[in-house]
């Protein structure tokens, strides 16, 4: 029956941080063959890492990734201090939390808007969206600033921040450099607001697939820089116990190790997951947000992921105005920390979800082995589960338009490539000549 | 106000001729990006004259100069590419749509031949930074 198979294939997917490409292979209504394919180079960070000194590493993986940098660093440093023996809250914590919560903003921004939007609202890109839309789209700028700038006022700069050090901070920032953020944050909190009710309004697929949902979870606040690691069905654990529940595999079609659970399967990271396991601890704005539009926990349809963004920027806005209120200058601005002979492990929620580090030091403070899960290595199966749950029962849908809706797929999970190369071309192969 | 933006790389063999070109003017207000993000468009906001210089892959002879009035013409999107999401082209097209490029907006491609991480500037593009560097510089 070759008149019923044919290939859908994306050589180079847009509007996703990295270079990656999908392939699929329809036979009748069924899929055949299914690749979201990292081609990106493996960049080996993990490997110079051995040999450098332990405080170096916030630095050096700052460097993974232009988008989510603060999520590398302090990822980093929960692992150094792990092997310490340390963890630091108080003020240093909160403006790790303020200085993550700078990175979700602009990240979320930027996802939320200018790369998935188009999407729903069927404009090739941000740019001609921006021809009909300017007003939408000048907010999204705004906000992206904002999110940059709290980057700036705390991490140094807004890209590879440089004031973050293992224990704290090379320098706190002063209460004024904060306040001066206050009015912009607030303007931002009625924004994000507004963002939620205009996206939950997009005509969403009908589309649902049960996940294993894994997310930190902190006792006392919607987790960001620290917590346990919990999921749907129950897992509990901390984050030095990830390498006795989790194993990356390798796959022939991705320069990105699959991460797995052990003995399970596949599993969803990111702000689905962090909604449906820690959505009560949102911020009052944004259970408000989330509430007005009908977004409840649990929620199921991977293409609502970007209200749940929408929402999750409220919460940054809303709580980064808390932290700023309650400031007062950590002094001195870090602890130190002397790992020896001694392995650590740090997690931490990346704007795409969970990332996981872990450290092995020697007797002279030198990394002598190093591992980095990034959240599109744990999401990658998903991925490729919910492609290939989507094409099931849409297989009459012409080419152009089965390759539209899987590439918007895809970006639900706003994969960021270049961290997981450790990228995207969508191919759909079907023989069918009439599709 | 006018100011020069380096884009680049370091760490990518030819992907770093913008940054260096930028990292040799001091005639200019200079900026250096390692991507070529969105960014851009809140770097220029108080400016007059712009200029961009960044590595491109068009297919002519490596460490071919090309100089393009952006304010006239848009620039050839495959050429100025990104491994980001919003690449130098996009936010240009983006700023113009939305009125937001400068009054003088000129941009020099110095085509690339390797990008690899770790690898070195190929000679052709080492002369072409060095040559790019001395007009700017007295421009």
């Amino acid at each position: 029956m070759p008149s019923d198979r044919r290939e859908i294939a994306v050589d180079y997917l847009a509007r996703v941080e990295g270079e990656g490409a999908m392939y699929l292979k329809i036979d009748g209504d069924e899929v055949t063959d299914l690749q979201f394919n990292i081609f990106e180079p493996p960049r080996f960070y993990e490997a110079f890492l051995r040999g450098r000194y332990f405080g170096e590493a916030p630095d050096i993986t700052a460097r993974i990734c232009g988008i989510c940098p603060v999520a590398y660093q302090t990822s980093a440093v929960n692992a150094m201090e792990n092997a310490a023996g340390m963890f630091i809250g108080g003020q240093i914590r909160e403006l790790r939390r303020l200085l993550y919560f700078g990175e979700w903003i602009e990240s979320h921004t930027l996802h939320v808007y200018m790369l998935h939007a188009p999407d729903f609202l069927r404009y090739p890109s941000a740019i001609e969206m921006a021809a009909d839309l300017p007003d939408v789209v000048g907010n999204a700028l705004r906000l992206k600033k904002l999110g940059n700038t709290i980057m700036t006022v705390v991490g140094g700069r807004e890209i590879h921040p440089i004031n973050v050090r293992v224990g704290g901070f090379y320098r706190a920032p002063t209460k004024p450099e904060l306040q001066a953020l206050v009015e912009e944050l607030e303007w931002a909190l009625e924004t994000a607001v507004a963002t939620v009710s205009l996206v939950a309004g997009f005509d969403f697929p009908d589309f649902d697939r049960e996940h294993e949902f894994v997310a930190l979870h902190h006792p006392d606040e919607y987790a960001i820089t620290d917590g346990r690691i919990v999921s749907s069905s129950g897992l509990d654990i901390d984050p030095t116990e990830w390498p006795d529940h989790f194993e990356e595999t390798h796959v022939e079609w991705s320069n990105a190790l699959h991460a797995n659970i052990k003995g399970g399967g596949g599993y969803y990271v990111g702000p689905m997951a962090r909604f449906a396991l820690n959505g009560e601890q949102l911020s009052p704005s944004a259970l408000a947000a989330a509430s007005s539009v009908g977004l409840v926990p649990g929620v199921t349809n991977p293409f609502k992921s970007i209200v749940v963004r929408a929402v999750e920027i409220v919460h940054a806005c809303e709580t980064s105005l808390k932290i700023i209120e309650a400031y007062e200058p950590p002094d001195p601005p870090f602890l130190t920390v002397e790992p020896r002979s001694a392995t650590g492990h740090g997690a931490s929620e990346a704007p795409r979800g969970l990332l996981y580090h872990r450290y092995e030091i020697d007797e002279s403070e030198i990394i002598v082995d190093a591992q980095i899960v990034p959240p599109t290595s744990q999401n990658q199966r998903s991925i490729e589960e919910d492609l290939r749950k989507y094409v099931t029962g849409r297989t009459h849908l012409d080419d152009e338009t089965l390759q539209w809706q899987l590439e918007q797929a895809i970006r639900n999970y706003d994969p960021c490539i270049s961290c997981a190369t450790h990228f995207l071309d969508l191919t759909v192969d079907r023989t069918d000549p009439q599709r | 106000m006018r100011r020069l933006i380096g884009i680049g790389n370091p760490d990518r063999g030819d992907d770093a001729a913008g940054w260096e070109v930028a990292g040799r003017v001091t005639s200019w207000d200079v900026s250096r990006l390692t991507a070529g993000s969105l960014s851009l468009i809140d770097l220029w906001q108080d400016d007059d004259e712009v200029i961009i210089v960044d590595a491109m892959k068009s297919g002519a002879p490596v460490g071919t100069v090309v100089r393009i009035d952006a304010i006239c013409d848009r620039l050839p999107h495959g050429a100025f590419s990104s491994t980001h999401a919003f690449g130098p082209a996009a936010v240009v097209e983006l700023a113009r749509t939305m009125a937001r490029l400068p009054r003088s907006l000129i941009v020099y491609g110095i085509e690339a031949g390797q990008v690899e991480h770790g690898t070195p500037m190929t000679a052709a593009v080492a002369t072409a930074v060095d040559q790019l560097a001395l007009e700017l510089q007295d421009a």
